[in-house]
């Protein structure tokens, strides 16, 4: 007899109301990847992953700024170049990417149900802890294949927290879980080092600090740091001016997740940038 | 002696009548499906009775707590590892019930050693439009009745839930009366408030045979409103976002109920 996917099951996760556990149950997700013992010898690197680079978030004075350029790699090849690495996972959060596309969605998808399956068998929202947690865990389990030499995850998560105090929150991750909360500005992804000054200079000898930033003043300094950072990377696209693509720009806010409209980013573009 | 065959079917009768006096208390639910969305309703002085399940799934039940939550988490579990592994909008409450609850309480009821379900639920999806709403009530012993048109019955846009047959009919019979689909929400309230009082006074009587005077219904309804919380949800048409499941508080409900 043919076993559906959806059977019941009378050994109840709900009360836990860990997503990841349960679809493991269900063999719907792989297991936590093992970590290789490392073997003598030089290991050759027969195949390259696609990957996205570079994202950067920062705080302005309307929330947080999350940006993606749009390039996806694999060694030299550029794979596409209209990649969304700036992805919304709940009302109020959103995770940004850098690393191999095929393992960051898969975690987004997750990380997106986990907090909906919280909220609906527990009957509250997850803490922003818990959420930032959630993402530390998926990294962790996802380390065995970072140390293969495919999967590499570095994410960027930013969210909008109502409790104890409104106010905006700003975590950068590395490959192995680790999650630091950042202050003012994160960057990851191959041209992260160039974002990072920028943000950096800006920050503490710029016209004013990034926090008192307006709107349009954000969106200028994002696109600039991206194309900068897209003069020495190559897997950066920063802005293709020839084919009129921008990066992927959304704002966290007390409100919940704005995109921001391609014209808007355009008249920027034009005005500021080009 | 439950190996004999005429044993088993006392044994489930037994359990039936059991199961009946143990849900009978159980206060109303209505369920109204509008312009808007579909609207979830009951009055309740003690613990939640309705849920979201998925993004355009939400359940109501009555019976004990604890197999209500067990029931709940299993909806919720099938319908967020289908949403996971294809898509949300390949999540069907359909299927959801039909193949997945309806069996296993059916199982559970008829094991008479076992434990069975006391539950009786009623499931609504929210369709695109009002005529694609769907609504389903599970019973303990995995029967299943939906709004769906049939040879014997026109497709109806609600649906009640009660302790007893009687009281859900009432509730049912009501509604076909008062409730047209293109309402909007502050005239589906008010015909669901009807609906809950009418259920809930049948509840307390014995063997009424003709329903309540219109007064006596609002009289009952102003009176139970004054010690009791409405309790409701909302699972909007709004296709702009995914989540349509939103509950209502009493606060936000009191400014519509109309005399």
């Amino acid at each position: 007899m043919e076993r559906s996917l959806v059977a019941f099951d009378q050994n109840f996760s709900g009360a836990v109301g860990d997503f990841p556990v349960l679809l493991r149950r269900k063999g719907l997700l792989a297991p936590a990847a093992e970590n290789p013992v490392p073997q003598a010898g030089t290991p050759q690197k027969i195949w390259q992953p696609t990957e996205a680079t570079t994202i950067l978030a920062f705080k302005f004075s309307g929330g947080v700024l999350v940006a993606g350029d749009r390039r996806a790699t694999a060694g030299n090849t550029v794979v596409y170049d209209r990649a969304d690495k700036v992805l919304e996972i709940d009302r109020h959060s959103i995770m940004a990417i850098a690393g191999v596309p095929a393992t960051a969605w898969e975690m987004a998808r997750v990380l997106e149900h986990s907090f909906q399956y919280f909220r609906r068998t527990q009957l509250q929202e997850m803490s922003v802890d818990g959420k930032v947690r959630a993402l530390s865990k998926l990294l962790r389990d996802n380390f065995g294949f970072v140390m293969q030499g495919v999967g590499v995850v570095v994410p960027i998560f930013a969210t909008y927290d109502s409790h104890p105090k409104p106010e905006a929150r700003l975590y950068f991750y590395d490959a192995m879980g680790a999650q630091f909360e950042a202050t003012d500005y994160a960057a990851t992804g191959s041209g992260s080092p160039a974002v990072r000054g920028i943000l950096f200079y800006e920050n503490n000898w710029g016209a004013k600090p990034l926090q008192e930033l307006g709107e349009d003043e954000a969106v200028s300094i994002a696109l600039r740091a991206l194309d900068t950072a897209a003069q020495s990377d190559t897997a950066t696209g920063g802005v293709d001016r020839g084919g009129k693509i921008y990066p992927l720009i959304k704002i966290v806010s007390r409100d919940g997740i704005t995109t921001l409209p391609e014209s808007k980013i355009a008249a920027v573009f034009k005005e500021t940038v080009a | 002696m439950i190996e004999e065959p005429y044993r088993w079917v006392e044994a489930i009768a037994n359990r039936r009548e059991y199961i009946e006096a143990q849900l009978a208390p159980g206060s109303p639910i209505a369920a109204l499906g509008y312009r808007d969305g579909i609207l979830f309703l009951t009055v309740s002085q003690t613990r939640q009775k309705i849920f979201e399940v998925y993004d355009r799934i939400a359940m109501g039940a009555i019976g004990h707590p604890g197999d209500i939550e067990r029931l709940r988490m299993a909806a919720i579990e099938l319908a967020s590892t289908e949403g996971f592994t294809r898509a949300a909008a390949d999540v069907s409450l359909r299927r959801l019930v039909h193949y997945s609850l309806s069996p296993v309480m059916k199982n559970a009821f008829e094991q008479v050693y076992g434990a069975p379900y006391l539950a009786r639920m009623l499931f609504a999806e929210v369709g695109e439009r009002p005529e694609e709403d769907l609504f389903l009530r599970v019973e303990y012993d995995g029967e299943i009745a939906t709004n769906g048109a049939t040879y014997a019955q026109a497709r109806q846009d609600f649906a009640a839930l009660s302790g007893t047959q009687q009281s859900r009919e009432q509730m049912e019979a009501l509604l076909a009366t008062e409730h047209a689909q293109d309402a909007n929400l502050e005239t589906v309230v008010n015909s669901a408030l009807d609906a809950w009082s009418i259920g809930h006074m049948t509840l307390q009587t014995d063997d009424a045979k003709e329903p309540p005077e219109r007064a006596a219904v609002r009289k009952h309804r102003e009176e139970q409103l004054t010690n009791a919380g409405i309790e409701a949800a909302l699972l909007e048409r709004d296709a702009s976002r995914a989540i349509r499941y939103r509950s209502l508080s009493d606060k936000e409900l009191r400014p519509l109920i109309r005399d």
